[in-house]
């Protein structure tokens, strides 16, 4: 009970801070006498954007596709080379530093060559989400497949246990919540990845009405495509951390009692 | 007639880049069936080193272990076996965690409900099962995997410090179940400890080793009655155990 009254209240905290900065966002613009062309108030910008509704909401869904697609490619390709590369030497002396030092590459610098090569459809942007993400995924999967504890390593050997059984009832759990960390990471990039996507080369989604609208002097809708956009990446944040609730929830708990 | 374990010039030497670190050895050690062993010394002396080469868990770098006269090359499978810090994981309950151990062997852990409510009750912690490791204090979580090594009846029992981080009075409480299922089951127990009254309180016989590189020092043979209670440590036979077990070790200026 006593916990419900705290996240009440740290619940209206929030409320009241986000309120206090549309209020001072709003009056400030005739305040400072800022041009509506450089700032737009919130309030122009939701009049001006719900005339737009119907075109921010098929963008949100052309965008929302190709990070949706890409993001659960990257999990499946990163979970999977993650997990070979932990149980394969030659692998883990080949791909792994292999895909450390493409880490350190801006990956989004492919973007104007995947354009080129596979036009402006779906298909790029896809392949530009999945390379943003795959890198997180799989370095963490790498990581976390790698960190079972000495003690649990010798405790299932002793058993006579075969890799199957031993990966399901042990490794594969116990890795999870480092893989999540991963997920997490790459949630926030596969929105990134499209909507640079699509700046560069693109006839819809958020990130081409975005640069559209900027180039036609309209920051009113530019910023309401950004609200879609920070609703479309909150939305895959929050899937992640509802999946990491339903599939580890063993670890969420440990965290309460730690914190 | 070889013996239940035979070790025989048992050596371990550790290499990392140009150096090499010899950890153990050479040792001979024999041990019967039923017979309660602790492998007694300073920390960094190998004793741990010894134990796991004993389980198959660790190569050797020279020499041999034979169970039964029967050479052995892989991890031992008939074992239970116990760390320091637990095997305890954190996503199953105290119940779920001992059942892994039936379930990574191919064991029916339906056939082994009455054995684990048994085991647990005989620890107290019957009322805990449902519980999860992270909710429970240091010593909970050590009795509780003291159930996980037991649960599947193992005839070799390869306990590496199992209680090095726990306080005196759970200790004490500990070893007294030890020494409850050792009486009654007669398993044999290789029991590697830094402490000095827990080797003489639990064990038939106590291998002293020596600083690094780890080598037997000697073997006493503890002839004190079971149970060892209070009245029995209390006694003047074990504090010259005790004593003379000091002096080895302050000859080596361990203390």
């Amino acid at each position: 009970m006593q916990k419900f009254f705290k996240w009440v209240a740290s619940g209206w905290m929030l409320v009241l801070f986000f309120v206090g900065f549309f209020l001072f966002w709003e009056y400030s613009i005739p305040f400072f006498e800022i041009p509506r062309y450089i700032l737009p108030a919130p309030s122009e910008i939701v009049a001006k954007g719900s005339a737009d509704l119907d075109k921010l909401i098929y963008y949100t869904g052309v965008t929302g596709l190709e990070t949706v697609l890409g993001y659960f490619i990257a999990i499946v390709l990163g979970l999977g080379f993650g997990i070979a590369i932990s149980f394969s030497s030659i692998l883990r002396r080949t791909l792994y530093p292999f895909f450390v030092s493409i880490e350190m590459t801006p990956k989004i610098a492919f973007a104007p060559l995947f354009i080129s090569w596979f036009g402006f459809g779906l298909m790029p942007k896809v392949i530009i989400v999945v390379l943003v993400c795959f890198f997180p995924i799989v370095l963490n999967a790498i990581l976390a497949f790698n960190s079972l504890s000495n003690e649990l390593t010798l405790f299932y050997k002793s058993t006579g246990a075969n890799t199957l059984i031993t990966f399901f009832k042990i490794r594969l759990p116990a890795a999870l919540p480092q893989c999540f960390v991963g997920f997490k990471y790459a949630a926030i990039n596969a929105t990134v990845g499209a909507t640079i996507a699509e700046f560069i080369g693109s006839d819809q989604g958020l990130g081409f009405y975005i640069s559209i609208v900027t180039g036609n002097m309209r920051p009113d809708l530019a910023f309401a495509g950004i609200f879609f956009l920070t609703c479309l990446g909150l939305s895959v944040f929050g899937f992640v951390t509802m999946m990491e609730k339903i599939l580890i929830p063993w670890h969420i708990s440990m965290k309460r009692i730690n914190t | 007639m070889k013996k239940f374990i035979e070790i025989t010039d048992l050596t371990k030497v550790f290499v990392s880049g140009n150096e090499e670190i010899h950890a153990f050895g050479p040792a001979n050690i024999s041990i019967n069936s039923g017979e309660f062993v602790s492998v007694l010394g300073p920390s960094g002396c190998g004793k741990s080193t010894l134990m796991l080469m004993i389980a198959g868990l660790l190569d050797s770098t020279s020499g041999k272990v034979e169970f039964e006269s029967k050479l052995l090359k892989e991890p031992k499978t008939d074992i239970g076996i116990m760390f320091q810090e637990n095997t305890l994981v954190p996503w199953r309950t105290i119940k779920a965690n001992i059942e892994l151990q039936l379930e990574l062997r191919g064991l029916k852990v339906k056939d082994y409900q009455d054995q684990i409510y048994n085991i647990l009750k005989s620890v107290s912690l019957e009322d805990f099962a449902d519980r999860y490791s992270n909710e429970l204090s240091g010593g909970m979580q050590q009795r509780a995997a003291f159930c996980q090594t037991m649960i599947h009846d193992p005839k070799i029992i390869l306990l590496d410090e199992p209680l090095g981080k726990l306080d005196a009075m759970t200790r004490e409480k500990i070893r007294a179940d030890f020494q409850k299922l050792w009486m009654v089951k007669k398993p044999t127990v290789i029991f590697v400890t830094h402490s000095i009254e827990e080797a003489v309180q639990l064990s038939s016989r106590v291998i002293l080793i020596t600083p690094r590189p780890g080598k037997i020092d000697r073997e006493i043979k503890i002839d004190l009655p079971y149970p060892r209670d209070l009245n029995v440590k209390r006694s003047k036979k074990f504090i010259n155990y005790l004593t003379s077990i000091h002096e080895v070790f302050h000859k080596y200026g361990v203390i």
